[in-house]
């Protein structure tokens, strides 16, 4: 039928018109996007700030999956099981207070995943009122936060999605003042997993948001997690500062998962040693545990100290369940949404800086210039960007000298915002920040 | 999502209509001599699909998800344009990540080269072709649009049908994940149906349900019913192969599996029959009225009923060493719906066990079966002809080097 030469073509590269085919109905990213800027970047790879061509007043967060390997010639490696969940999730849930996938493109051996733009994020927030404001975060404008941010969970956790990284960085602010969760490159549905949970990651979770359970080797975990995490975010949003901010244990050489006992003992130093958990004593970690000191239970000290007198109950309240040890009697997010804090006093605020001072606003979000044109290319001078063991965002800042470590997992985890970098931002300023304050 | 079809991508973007299915083949059939040929080679891929999954000891979901990937592909793409094999091995692999149960590159590249070579003489991989199936992945996502959670009617049958009590013996489960691994599981309430629990099937009902489903991937109905529509068909299917055990049944021996009571004999017989006896008649359940009760369109289960069975008629003349019960189970439902010759193996048309009464059926029967090997070279043949209209049409030989080309046009 064929001749030699065309025989051994076909053979060779039996998916040729395939290709051509692809190749010209192809629309390529920058086709569509004008790449603004770099706003950060992770082990994953990186994110950019973008605008539609079309539309130039729609903006978009671009985050591109670097190929998994970088040497010299970039091959196709299959795509990571991180981008895969990413990719999956996104495209199927819809809510207000959860970063929106526009599109995804393929091109040039890389996934670029365009997402609605976020102007702040929980960590721009904390970071702006520890350093610029120098005052604790408004309570109206917290408590909108978190009711959104619980909003967003309960809807991830009725889709049976596990986020499983949350923490500041991941939890995004539109400019205006609707609360967006992001980043689900750890996230995974557990509904009938074929595998139990922790045959997949090892660690989940950045360590000074993890739960209980996962810090004593807990091999089943479930929405809890996510809760706990929000008890973090919230006692950091009304601290300005981590509440247990532990040092991580590393891997050892033999690769056994080390036992985490500074980030156990930041917890018991202010929760108390677990004393109303029936389930402890068959944690992996249990043996360990039991040798450390005890702790009694300060919390509503550490709420006091924090909290002025007319919330304090309520928040006291809602920290002390969201910090439950057993979690099977934590508080749901549905259950947290319904809150009684929430229904008294002022009420949560579909844009959440509606009551905040001109000064309370965060600045916008940084973005650089000079690292916007390997958005094209490929990247010569991404392998030296941002994975450094800290976990790749570069988002230490030189006044707090905070350094977040990452889940232990090859998974990346870094979000969208990823934090950016903090220095400058006092500069770029307020501009556009009327809007939000009008609204 | 999980547990909302109607709002997942599976719902919105991927149950098509017989008109777009006719024209995703369109291209196909300008070169192939016979039309059925395609229909076979849906039967063929799949089953294909299915020996790649054992050989990466894939759980029965993951193949499912694999042949649905597949299908989605070949609804935008043609036999003829591509290489099905890689497409194949892709699907696979990217099955597995998606749900959750990933397998290295380098395994599938290695189980796909030994099964594509041995068992269809097909060449598709050379040596360790790791970048060959990582770029056929990318295309794959792009084609699939990114849509890569997939429902499966082998849920749905869990949550409506639930093993008889009195016989636990998880271990002729097989491929039936009921076991809900990990906790946080939140079933949801049941807002159709009776509301009375589910319906009880013996273990050997239950199983035929469970192998029916799997056929179903061998067709397109993936891609037409929604995957509840699809397990239904196959519990009403079942009921012909399994008719709920009238009184006068009960004394029958050949109901219950010989496997169990082999097993139940060593308790001492007399024992195990007045158990049997026991249990039988304590079933209210009136399994018509149950399905009725589902609030579903029958005539729509009836015709998706009636598309099972015409796949098994078309199955009938497809022979390959591992699908005598599909044969079998082809036989019952076209000719003679008999409980008594059905309740013998169950039907397990993917296990590759070969019950000799089946192949018996079978062998040196008309010898005009189609077969792997004649649909590999229908596929050789209709792959050549395009490549040679393109190579025309193009204007030169053969582009020698098209990553050149891409990057140019990339750049």
């Amino acid at each position: 039928m064929l001749d030699e030469r065309s025989a051994k073509a076909l053979q060779q590269d039996p998916m040729q018109i395939y290709r051509n085919k692809w190749n010209q109905n192809h629309r390529s990213v920058s086709s569509k996007y004008d790449i603004l800027g770099f706003i950060s970047s992770g082990t994953y790879g990186r994110v950019y700030k973008a605008q539609s061509l079309e539309t130039p007043t729609n903006l978009y967060a671009i985050k591109k999956f670097k190929p998994d390997k970088e040497g010299e010639v970039v091959t196709y490696t299959g795509l990571s099981q991180s981008a895969i969940r990413e990719i999956a999730l996104n495209r199927e849930i819809d809510h207000e207070n959860v970063v929106a996938l526009k599109e995804v493109i393929l091109e040039d051996k890389s996934i670029f995943m365009v997402f609605e733009y976020a102007e702040h994020d929980f960590l721009q927030i904390i970071h702006h009122h520890l350093q610029t404001v120098r005052t604790s975060i408004s309570m109206s404008v917290l408590k909108s936060l978190i009711y959104q941010l619980l909003n967003g969970l309960v809807y991830l956790h009725s889709c049976h999605i596990l986020h499983r990284d949350l923490k500041p960085a991941n939890i995004l602010i539109t400019s205006d003042g609707v609360v967006k969760i992001g980043d689900l490159g750890l996230a995974r549905l557990i509904y009938e997993p074929l595998q139990p949970l922790y045959a997949g990651d090892k660690v989940v979770v950045t360590i000074w948001y993890r739960a209980p359970e996962l810090l004593l080797g807990a091999k089943h975990y479930t929405t809890a997690v996510d809760c706990w995490a929000v008890g973090c975010v919230m006692a950091e949003l009304l601290s300005l500062r981590p509440i247990f901010k532990g040092e991580e244990a590393k891997l050892d050489s033999k690769k056994t998962m080390p036992f985490q006992r500074d980030q156990l003992l930041k917890i018991f130093e202010v929760l108390g040693t677990p004393d109303d958990w029936p389930g402890v004593v068959t944690m992996p970690e249990y043996y360990n545990m039991s040798r450390l000191d005890h702790f009694p239970d300060q919390l509503t000290q550490w709420c006091i100290q924090r909290v002025r007198k007319d919330a304090l109950a309520d928040v006291n309240d809602l920290l002390a369940k969201l910090f439950t040890y057993d979690p099977e009697s934590r508080l749901t997010a549905k259950d947290a949404l319904h809150h009684h804090w929430f229904q008294s006093g002022t009420k949560p605020t579909k844009n959440a800086f509606q009551t905040a001072p001109q000064k309370d606003l965060p600045p916008l979000r940084k973005v650089s210039q000079d690292d916007a044109p390997s958005m094209i290319p490929l990247l010569p001078n991404a392998s030296h960007q941002g994975s450094r063991g800290g976990g790749g965002v570069p988002y230490v800042t030189g006044a707090s000298g905070q350094s977040y470590s990452k889940p232990l997992s090859s998974v990346s985890f870094a979000s969208l915002s990823g934090g950016g970098s903090y220095e400058g931002r006092q500069m770029d300023g307020s501009s556009k920040k009327k809007k939000a304050k009008l609204g | 999502m999980a547990t909302d079809f109607w709002a997942s991508s599976h719902f919105k973007r991927w149950i098509v209509d017989r008109a777009t299915l006719n024209q995703a083949r369109s291209e196909d059939l300008l070169y192939v001599d016979d039309p059925e040929y395609l229909e076979y080679l849906g039967i063929f891929f799949a089953n294909v699909i299915t020996k790649l999954g054992k050989k990466l000891q894939f759980r029965q979901r993951t193949i499912a998800t694999a042949t649905v990937f597949f299908r989605r592909f070949y609804l935008k793409n043609s036999y003829c344009e591509t290489d099905p094999f890689i497409v194949i091995a892709a699907c696979c692999y990217l099955a597995a990540k998606a749900e959750e149960s990933p397998v290295h590159i380098k395994v599938v590249v290695s189980e796909s080269r030994t099964l594509f070579s041995h068992t269809y003489g097909v060449k598709t991989f050379s040596s360790s072709d790791n970048s060959k199936l990582a770029e056929m992945e990318f295309y794959l996502v792009d084609d699939l649009e990114c849509d890569l959670i997939v429902f499966h009617p082998y849920r749905t049958l869990l949550a409506l049908c639930k093993k008889a009590p009195g016989e636990d013996n998880s271990s002729e489960e097989g491929e039936a994940e009921d076991e809900e691994v990990g906790v946080g599981i939140d079933d949801g309430p049941r807002y159709w149906g009776t509301g009375q629990g589910r319906l009880e099937l013996t273990p050997a009902a239950l199983q035929t349900a469970w192998s029916i489903i799997n056929d179903t991937y061998r067709s397109n109905l993936c891609l037409l019913y929604p995957p509840h529509l699809i397990a239904v068909a196959a519990i009403y299917l079942t009921f012909i192969l399994h008719p709920p055990i009238q009184p006068e049944h009960i004394e029958q021996p050949n109901i219950p599996q010989p496997r169990r009571s082999s097993r139940q004999a060593s308790h001492g017989t007399a024992a195990a029959q007045a158990q049997a006896q026991s249990s039988q008649p304590k079933k209210p359940q009136d399994p018509i009225s149950f399905l009725a009760d589902l609030n579903l369109s029958l005539p729509l289960i009836a015709t998706i009923s009636q598309e099972i069975i015409s796949l098994y008629t078309l199955w009938d003349n497809y022979k390959e060493d591992t699908s005598p019960d599909a044969t079998k189970l082809a036989r019952e439902l076209t000719n003679s719906p008999s409980p008594t010759k059905a309740s013998g193996s169950g039907g397990r048309a993917s296990t590759g066990t070969t019950p000799a009464a089946a192949s018996d059926d079978m062998t040196d029967a008309e010898g005009n079966f189609i077969t792997p090997s004649f649909l590999t070279s229908v596929l050789i043949k209709m792959r050549e002809v395009r490549f040679l209209e393109h190579a025309r049409a193009t204007g030169r030989p053969i582009a020698i080097n098209k990553r050149l080309e891409r990057a140019q046009a990339v750049g």
